[in-house]
């Protein structure tokens, strides 16, 4: 579960730290330019690397994550820094990446890593200088790494131990910001790291689906609350290496066989949501950032979808979402809603707990009026 | 969206506190979030007493015979006279549908009290709703809602705490 996460000098966050001890779930909330996308990113850089994309120019393009122009406001003198705190197996994993570009770089270098467990360093970086502590044979090992890599996917124990554990955890993490209409059907081969556009869903259905079989119960079970004709659903294969999802609907005795691209968006965010509860069931727990889950669903099924999900989490793993729907803020209370604020695109991003704003009269009105912070 | 065919409930918090008890409540494991919808919040416990005057929100009711509503207010330490004066205006052929439940006087002494969050005491009261204990229902703010504790647990059980 992450308890911390700190992020300084990055886009709109400065000195930024979101702390979620002991909240299964929690909602972002803020104005347009508040930074809730940027949290995502800060996030997305770092199981990026976790997943093995260590150069920092690689992290600039295709996907914009990190480049030298995310300084705040420019400024390069600073280092970007960030942190997390994670709570696995009751250890706490405290990883941290601060990054420089010094006069005269046109990419960014890495000028300090570090991974410790309960306060115990697994290893140590200045600039280009690792320091690996081997726990189990007491002794450090000393080695150099390109100043512009992240050595966390580099460095590898003997056995398989906290470090494998941690950057399991945060390769696994799922960051959603999905676009409908490019969730296809087709997929060819398998994964277990979803896209932030949820392009890769049908590659993601068949990981989860292939490794983890008893998977196809959960969600069915949690499609078919949803959608009660729901017959089944099936990957055809379609050439050597490809296959495609289709679902079947049935009623009476009619039968209707639809082509997963042809789901109304909603309905793909139906299957995506089974498929983050299956995998958080199956292999998690998983950390789940989700912007704005609201965003393709019918005010009738807001609610429960926000509802389903925070549900979900409670009994493992941990979920995170953005939203401006009134349906979604009122299925969070005070303690696990969190309000960005920005007073203008000149200063950082602020952040406080509802439970230390709460207005007097009715939330969403304040928020309509635009009044909470003030 | 919830299958109004279906045995289900329908929960009209008078505010933002009884709203965030209600989250606590549909958050245990125990209860099937597929049978319970949480309704915007009324604004005060005169709008409460509107909802069940309406009748858009009568027809509804009448129109669709599996949904029971829960009416969760502020006694603001006028029990019963406030429970009687809403009673009495809920049409008779749906009163044994409606099921009115408060804290005595009002949901933040029964935080500061218990200590916990309004989620944690939603959660909480479903937990022995789901196990048949009552032990935060006999909290004194909570324990005068005893009679129509026992009507709705007798009449939801089989839906709402059932399989999930």
């Amino acid at each position: 579960m992450l308890q911390r996460l700190y992020v300084h000098n990055f886009r709109c966050l400065e000195n930024f730290e979101l702390n979620l001890a002991g909240m299964p779930s929690a909602l972002l909330i803020g104005k347009n330019g508040t930074g809730k996308s940027t949290i995502a990113a800060a996030l997305q850089v770092l199981q990026s690397i976790a997943r093995g994309t260590n150069r920092m120019r690689d992290l600039a393009a295709p996907e914009p994550l990190l480049s030298p122009k995310d300084f705040a406001r420019g400024r390069a003198d600073v280092p970007i820094r960030f942190e997390v705190e994670v709570l696995l197996d009751q250890a706490l994993y405290k990883y941290v990446l601060a990054l420089e570009l010094p006069r005269g770089f046109h990419e960014l270098r890495v000028l300090e890593e570090q991974l410790s467990v309960d306060d115990r360093p697994i290893f140590l970086r200045q600039q280009a200088q690792v320091t690996f502590y081997d726990i189990p044979q007491a002794k450090e090992v000393k080695f150099l790494v390109d100043w512009h890599l992240a050595a966390l996917p580099i460095v590898q124990e003997q056995s398989v131990g906290a470090l494998h554990l941690f950057k399991t955890w945060l390769s696994q993490m799922v960051i959603l910001s999905p676009i409908p209409a490019l969730m296809k059907g087709v997929s060819s081969g398998e994964t277990l790291e979803p896209k932030r556009d949820g392009s890769n869903f049908a590659q993601w259905f068949l990981g989860v689906l292939s490794r983890y079989p008893a998977s196809y119960t959960r969600i069915e079970k949690y499609l078919k609350d949803l959608m009660p004709d729901l017959l089944d659903f099936l990957n055809k294969p379609i050439g050597a290496d490809a296959k495609n999802l289709q679902v079947r609907f049935a009623q009476n005795q009619a039968l209707l066989q639809v082509e997963f691209d042809d789901l109304s968006d909603g309905e793909k965010c139906f299957f995506l949501a089974a498929l983050v509860l299956a995998a958080n069931y199956a292999y998690g727990p998983l950390f789940c950032f989700w912007d704005e889950p609201d965003s393709y669903l019918s005010l009738s099924e807001v609610g429960l979808f926000a509802m389903a999900l925070r549900k979900a989490f409670e009994e493992r793993g941990q979920i995170l979402v953005t939203s401006h729907n009134p349906e979604i803020i009122r299925k969070f209370s005070d303690e696990n809603t969190f309000i960005l604020n920005r007073k203008t695109h000149l200063e950082p991003t602020q952040i406080r707990s509802l439970s230390e704003l709460r207005p007097s009269g009715d939330l969403i009105q304040a928020l309509t009026l635009g009044d909470l912070w003030e | 969206m919830i299958d109004r065919y279906r045995p289900h409930v329908l929960v009209l918090p008078e505010d933002d506190a009884n709203r965030q008890m209600a989250n606590g409540f549909v958050l245990h494991p125990g209860v099937n979030s597929r049978t319970i919808q949480i309704l915007d919040t009324a604004g005060g416990w005169a709008s409460v007493v509107e909802y069940v005057k309406k009748d858009g929100n009568i027809n509804h009711l009448r129109k669709f015979e599996q949904c029971r509503v829960v009416l969760l207010l502020d006694y603001d330490n006028q029990f019963p006279g406030r429970f009687d004066s809403i009673c009495e205006k809920i049409p008779g052929d749906l009163r044994d549908r409606v099921y009115v439940l408060g804290v005595l006087s009002e949901p933040e002494e029964l935080k500061s009290d218990l200590k916990k969050p309004f989620e944690k005491i939603g959660n909480a009261l479903a937990s022995e709703c789901c196990r048949d204990v009552q032990e935060v229902w006999q909290h004194p703010l909570l324990r005068h809602n005893h009679g129509e504790l026992v009507r709705l647990i007798q009449d939801v059980k089989p839906f709402l705490f059932g399989n999930q």
